[in-house]
């Protein structure tokens, strides 16, 4: 802790942190202190290049740290907020564990096999460009329950990126591995079991925690194109990004802001979760 | 010929002096002639580059002077020296820009430094590099060509400059022998046209007693030179010397020397240097 | 009787020429060329063809007979005698960077016919063949590695040059490239695989209606559709709306991307580059980052006046983010002997910043930017799908509310198409500016 704590690089970063908080306050505050009459001109400038003209222009529509921290302590007590939390994990959970399973032996097989390769392969790269929320639609149309729908959505997000992960991490195992267990006698299942798999391992990792962040975001878009943004969907949403979405219209913004940053720790939480076991899986690979 | 007398005075190279404390060069102090070839023969990891680096200006020294024509280049007042074009490094893998052609390449310095206008730099380098043999590939990018040849331009480009010393670590590490020596005879070429001091360093003896006047035989970490062997064949130079009673005396001299070193870095379980 | 005396040599010399290796694969065209330009010639039993340090004039192709061939020690060649019958090609070393003289002697043991070609006139053969000429000297190449061992360093064929070689050479090497690819079985492997996607797509739907597929259009509808020159729903590639929505997404995401890059590629570069501005600004930026680009949404709506400019700075965000990583990445990843090596020639901070760092993080930067107009795309969709008013994501919305369901796939479709595209051409200006980088991983392809 002390090492930390008289590092200059540690009171660097505070620093402009803490520069960003206060500017962040600042500017939200805007309207209370450009309220007197000295500002007069100043606002007028604002109007004519077409801005509002109470405030300062972007930030000074958003509600200030100091108030977002106060809601923030009297949301903790609210169950609800609790049960977006949990939501949001089972969903971002459900769809991701899914993309693993269906996605890291798809690419394998792509990788192994040409021939599956040259089939699949055109196929996917051709739906790839398509954002998963685009699919939200027709995954509607076609899921029966609403949970299914999202998680298919956030199953899609992730599993683009760590086919292609996968992908890339067992083109790049070095030919030379294959041709020592070749020449020390492995058969072919050998070969995929103790040099590709293992090989691919890093790339899955990395994959898996890209992925991951990627499915955070679609999660928090389903959530609030099927709870609220649109008609699309019921009303039992739930969630974190029903949270913000209802927040929104509900007209505490303070709340949204306060949805955002819960969201924001969450999705960090689980990519150092997925890291961190993925330095477990990998003890070979040296820290960079 | 009075250019590039390199004087390396008490050295001391301590690296993280607050943490692991470990020594890689122990006051080590060697001469290098104006104009003459000074091979340096270690194990790796012996703490060779780290002079290297001391004299080109990557690192810090921890105490004692390194000099050259009179100028201090860096003491334990001033730890550490500025890069500059008057000794300049040739790398081990090689580091020519990979997304400049190799003419472009060769002109780098002169132009940078304001030194010579862009088409006095393009003429004067085409002829160095048709000099060196190299005429052809002026268009060509470095990953396009050998890297036989890339080494060979990388030299050109260092000379374009004019410096006093050139500084070689290690830069035929990663050829094979053919090629290598034919390498060799290339440098040895260049060298009898453009006499700069040449500071080499390596790990085979061969190559330390084929090229230079005098190898200084390293001791393994911390560094400092345990022998040093004047190579009394004749200038200039050509393979007929590989097999010259001449040179076998000279490699059974210092065999035992080298040999003795390896043997202790092995045991001590260096890294790659 | 003169004319087929001369075809019948003609014939015979390109027989010949097909014997020996360099020529073997080679058009019949090419070949007439090159009999035309061959000069036939005869040498008695002990006779020297030509000695070392000769000037390396002609090229011989051995038509029948044989000859000794003999390094001069000096070349390095592994085996340096050398017995070559019919289909042997000696005397090239006119054809190596940086030679001129002769580096062999060449003795005929036999009597012996040969066909004389002139160096100089053959590389002007070749450079006015865009496609076969540089195969050809790839094939010398090869042939003097590997059938006369020479070491790699002397073994370097010229380089045709000329205009129309230059020029042609990325078309070309196109061209060639396709051949291969469709002698190959990968262009049909594809359209299974398509095949197989839409035939279960129309039989999963259409014929066996399988239960949750029932509700889905069908591929048959969609295709209709999107065709039909008075569609259905009001889309399809005969309208103009249909471009219009194509246009606002086009224009939102070239918007957000140019944004993102002006801003992400100076800022990732000083990330990269300078420590302290590292310590100061990451922090702050990887304090914000994990915050779904889309959880933005309402504050969006909220911080600017106009829903275009919320939807434009979503998809900006997402972009600038990717953008200012990979460029930071990409400076930290050049290898430091490239920045001392500058030093040492004598370049100052900021030389090395133009010279080195941004061409050497240059790939990077581009698959970052790849990267970001992909997020892009996704930010976008997802925002106009929200609160958005034409585009490709709004249209999917309320096809969607409108219970127009075959639109909805031609909309998903058309982001596709567009989506790939975008992307595309981010790809193409990298390799367009990173030319020597294209070069390099063709060399090193497998």
């Amino acid at each position: 802790m002390k090492k930390v704590l008289s590092n200059p690089e540690f009171w660097r970063g505070a620093a402009s942190i803490a520069v960003f908080l206060i500017l962040w306050e600042i500017g939200a505050r805007s309207k209370q202190w450009m309220a007197p009459e000295f500002f007069a001109p100043f606002k007028e400038l604002l109007g004519a290049m077409g801005f509002k003209k109470d405030y300062l222009p972007w930030v000074g529509a958003v509600p200030a740290p100091s108030a977002v921290l106060q809601s923030w302590i009297g949301v903790l007590g609210d169950a609800g907020y609790w049960q977006s939390w949990y939501m949001s994990f089972f969903r971002v959970m459900g769809g991701f564990v899914t993309a693993m399973i269906i996605g890291i032996p798809f690419g394998l097989m792509l990788a192994v096999s040409r021939v599956s390769h040259g089939i699949a392969f055109p196929v996917f790269e051709v739906l790839r460009p398509i954002p998963p929320l685009a699919w939200v639609p027709a995954s509607i149309i076609f899921w029966p329950t609403q949970e299914s729908a999202i998680i298919f959505i956030t199953f899609l997000g992730a599993f683009y990126t760590i086919v292609i992960n996968v992908l890339g991490g067992a083109r790049s195992i070095d030919v030379r591995y294959f041709q020592a267990a070749q020449s020390m006698g492995s058969s072919r299942w050998d070969m995929f079991r103790r040099i590709v798999l293992p090989g691919t391992l890093p790339s899955i990792v990395v994959g898996s925690a890209v992925g991951m962040g990627i499915t955070w975001e679609v999660v928090v878009a389903a959530e609030m194109i099927s709870g609220g943004g649109s008609q699309i969907g019921g009303t039992s949403g739930g969630g974190l990004g029903f949270f913000i979405w209802n927040s929104y219209i509900g007209g505490s913004y303070e709340q949204i802001v306060v949805g955002m940053i819960s969201i924001g720790i969450a999705g960090y939480a689980s990519s150092e979760m997925l890291r961190w076991l993925g330095r477990y899986a990998t003890p070979w690979l040296k820290p960079r | 010929m009075n250019r590039g007398h390199i004087v390396i005075d008490d050295v001391v190279k301590v690296y993280d002096p607050q943490g692991a404390a470990v020594l890689a060069v122990d006051h080590c102090s060697l001469e290098i002639e104006p104009g003459e070839i000074c091979m340096i023969v270690g194990p790796s990891g012996c703490g060779k580059t780290t002079l290297l680096n001391a004299i080109a200006g990557f690192h810090e020294i921890t105490s004692g002077r390194i000099v050259m024509d009179g100028e201090v280049l860096c003491s334990t007042e001033k730890p550490k020296s500025a890069p500059g074009p008057d000794r300049i490094v040739v790398f081990q893998n090689g580091a020519l820009f990979p997304w400049k052609s190799n003419l472009e390449n060769v002109i780098f310095g002169p132009v940078v430094q304001g030194k010579l206008a862009r088409k006095d730099a393009i003429d004067k380098a085409r002829a160095m590099l048709a000099d060196a043999g190299l005429a052809g590939v002026e268009r060509n990018y470095p990953g396009e060509v050998s890297s036989g040849m890339r080494r060979r331009v990388e030299i050109v480009r260092a000379l374009m400059n004019d410096p006093k010393a050139l500084l070689l670590d290690e830069p035929y590490r990663a050829l094979d022998s053919l090629t290598k020596s034919v390498m060799h005879e290339a440098l040895l070429e260049i060298y009898y046209k453009n006499k700069v001091t040449i500071f080499f360093i390596t790990h085979d003896l061969e190559e330390a007693i084929f090229l230079g006047h005098r190898v200084a035989i390293m001791t393994t970490r911390p560094c400092k030179p345990k022998k040093i062997l004047n190579v009394d064949i004749a200038h200039p130079r050509d393979y007929g010397v590989l097999t010259s009673k001449r040179f076998r005396e000279l490699i059974e001299e210092t065999n035992d020397a080298v040999h003795e070193e390896a043997l202790k870095a092995f045991q001590a379980g260096e890294k790659e240097g | 009787m003169e004319a087929a005396l001369r075809a019948g040599e003609a014939n015979g010399a390109i027989a010949a020429l097909r014997d020996a290796t360099p020529f073997r694969d080679a058009a019949e065209a090419l070949l007439q060329r090159i009999a035309a330009i061959a000069r036939p010639a005869r040498f008695g039993a002990g006779t020297r063809i030509y000695g070392a340090n000769d000037a390396a004039d002609d090229i011989f192709v051995l038509v029948s007979g044989r000859v000794e061939h003999v390094f001069k020690p000096e070349v390095g060649a592994r085996e340096a005698h050398k017995r070559m019958t019919r289909g042997g090609v000696f005397g090239w070393a006119g054809l190596l960077l940086g030679q001129t003289q002769r580096l062999a002697s060449v003795t005929a043991t036999e009597p012996t016919e040969v066909l004389r070609l002139d160096t100089e006139e053959l590389v002007k053969l070749l450079e006015s063949e865009p496609l076969e000429g540089p195969l050809v000297m790839e094939r010398f190449a090869t042939m003097i590695q590997r059938e006369f061992t020479l070491p790699a360093l002397l073994a370097q064929v010229r380089r045709l040059s000329g205009p129309l070689t230059e020029e042609m050479s990325s078309i070309s090497l196109t061209m060639y490239r396709l051949s291969l690819w469709l002698k190959s079985p990968r262009p049909y492997l594809m359209v299974i695989g398509f095949a197989l996607f839409l035939g279960f797509w129309y039989l999963a739907v259409e014929v066996w209606k399988l239960p949750r597929f029932r509700e889905m259009p069908g591929v048959t509808s969609v295709v209709k559709e999107w065709l039909a020159p008075e569609p259905t729903y009001g889309l399809s590639i005969y309208t103009a709306e249909y471009y219009q929505h194509i246009w606002m997404s086009v224009w939102r995401v070239t918007q957000a991307f140019f944004l993102a890059t002006l801003l992400g590629v100076p800022v990732g570069l000083l990330l990269g580059w300078s420590r302290k501005f590292k310590q100061y600004l990451f922090p702050v930026f990887e304090t914000l980052r994990p915050i779904p680009i889309l959880a933005w949404v309402p504050l969006a709506i909220v911080m600017f006046i106009a829903t275009e400019s919320a939807v434009v700075y979503l998809a900006f965000l997402a972009s600038f983010f990717a953008t200012a990583l990979n460029t930071m990445l990409g400076v930290e990843s050049i290898d430091e002997s490239y920045i001392r090596a500058a030093d040492c020639l004598g370049a100052n901070q900021w030389q090395v910043f133009r010279h080195v760092i941004i061409p050497g993080a240059l790939p990077f930067i581009f698959t970052g930017l790849q990267i970001s107009i992909g997020v892009s795309w996704f930010s976008l969709v997802a925002a106009e799908m929200v609160s958005g008013q034409y585009g490709l994501g709004y249209v999917i919305n309320t096809s969607y509310m409108m219970v127009r369901y075959p639109t909805i796939i031609i909309g998903m479709a058309t982001l596709g198409i567009v989506g790939y595209a975008t992307s595309a051409m981010v790809r193409i200006a990298g390799d367009y500016l990173m030319e020597w980088r294209v070069r390099e991983l063709a060399l090193t392809e497998r």
